[in-house]
């Protein structure tokens, strides 16, 4: 953790020094304005419905969980490496202190509103209660489920190249020609799942953090469609 | 010691029997992207926003794959005997 750490660190500093590298960006600036601009767009669009000031609040620290977790995802892929998300305790208490986090600016944006959330408009009211206390299971799985989604991607990924380079090195240590050249399956399996792999490193971490704009989304304007509120807005200008 | 051998016997079949729950998430991804395919037929102008979706909704489907498989590495290797 502490390589990615400080690997993510050069490449902001190295990026950003003379204050503000060039206009013409080079290869590194460019790959870090993709990943500002990737968050940014993201950010705005998903959190919807408020003015501008709002949105950006959350910014840094979805900007930063994504930073982190796609340099980690990729980092496991180094041979001989470290893989930290493929740890059950590190996804799962990362993603505990964001939901705790979520919860916490639901109800200091909303007070007792936020518990509105669980109820569908046309409910008739003796059935509140049960409605509410049978929302809120499925309220913690979410958080448990993104985490284990995470945890279980990689590590399903490293097992799966382990145990197939296991096999591919057996066959070429065996002294035999026809195994020899059997061997060729096996390591070509091993080379598209490490493909995969890449691909679903990246992606891993690009849909934990769209899930946790849609659950600040749904924390801060409750059940409330962006598109209605626009409309509200209009009709307030024009009416 | 028997009760060891057939320990690992019944392990082995329970993590064979999880595995059978992967056939529920083919189903489901198949249906994502063909649905997907569908919706870029019928406007290819949104075809980079269905995309995304596309891509959301498979990552979303694969981890209850991965649940099942998890639940094969649980019998498999954690439960001590």
């Amino acid at each position: 953790m502490l390589l990615t750490l400080s690997l993510v660190l050069l490449l902001l500093h190295f990026v950003t020094k003379k204050g503000g590298g060039n206009s013409v960006p080079n290869v590194w600036q460019s790959l870090v304005e993709l990943i500002y601009d990737f968050m940014l767009n993201l950010v705005n669009e998903q959190i919807g419905g408020l003015s501008g000031n709002v949105k950006q609040k959350f910014f840094p620290c979805i900007l930063v969980t994504f930073t982190f977790l796609l340099f980690r995802n990729l980092q496991g892929m180094i041979p001989y490496s470290f893989t930290v998300t493929s740890h059950f305790l590190i996804t799962l208490g990362l993603l505990f202190s964001i939901f705790i986090g979520i919860t916490i600016v639901g109800f200091q944006r909303n007070g007792l509103h936020f518990l509105s959330f669980s109820l569908p408009t046309t409910v008739p009211l003796p059935l509140a209660p049960f409605l509410v206390l049978l929302e809120l299971i499925p309220h913690c799985f979410r958080a448990l489920r993104s985490g284990i989604r995470l945890f279980a991607n990689m590590m399903a990924g490293h097992s799966s190249v382990k145990i197939l380079s296991g096999f591919t090195w057996t066959m070429l240590c065996m002294n035999d020609l026809l195994y020899f050249i059997g061997d060729l399956g096996p390591l070509f399996i091993v080379l598209a799942l490490t493909g995969l792999e890449l691909g679903v490193a990246i992606l891993q971490a690009y849909v934990f953090t769209i899930l946790i704009c849609i659950y600040l989304n749904d924390a801060i304007n409750l059940h409330q469609n962006s598109f209605l509120f626009i409309i509200e807005r209009k009709r307030g200008i024009y009416a | 010691m028997i009760y060891s051998v057939m320990l690992e016997g019944a392990k082995s079949m329970g993590a064979g029997a999880a595995t059978i729950a992967s056939t529920g998430a083919a189903i489901g991804i198949g249906n994502v992207f063909s649905s997907s395919i569908h919706s870029v037929a019928r406007n290819p102008s949104l075809a980079k926003q269905l995309f995304c979706y596309a891509i959301l909704g498979f990552a979303l489907t694969e981890a209850i794959a991965l649940f099942a498989l998890m639940m094969v590495f649980l019998i498999s290797f954690v439960f001590r005997f």
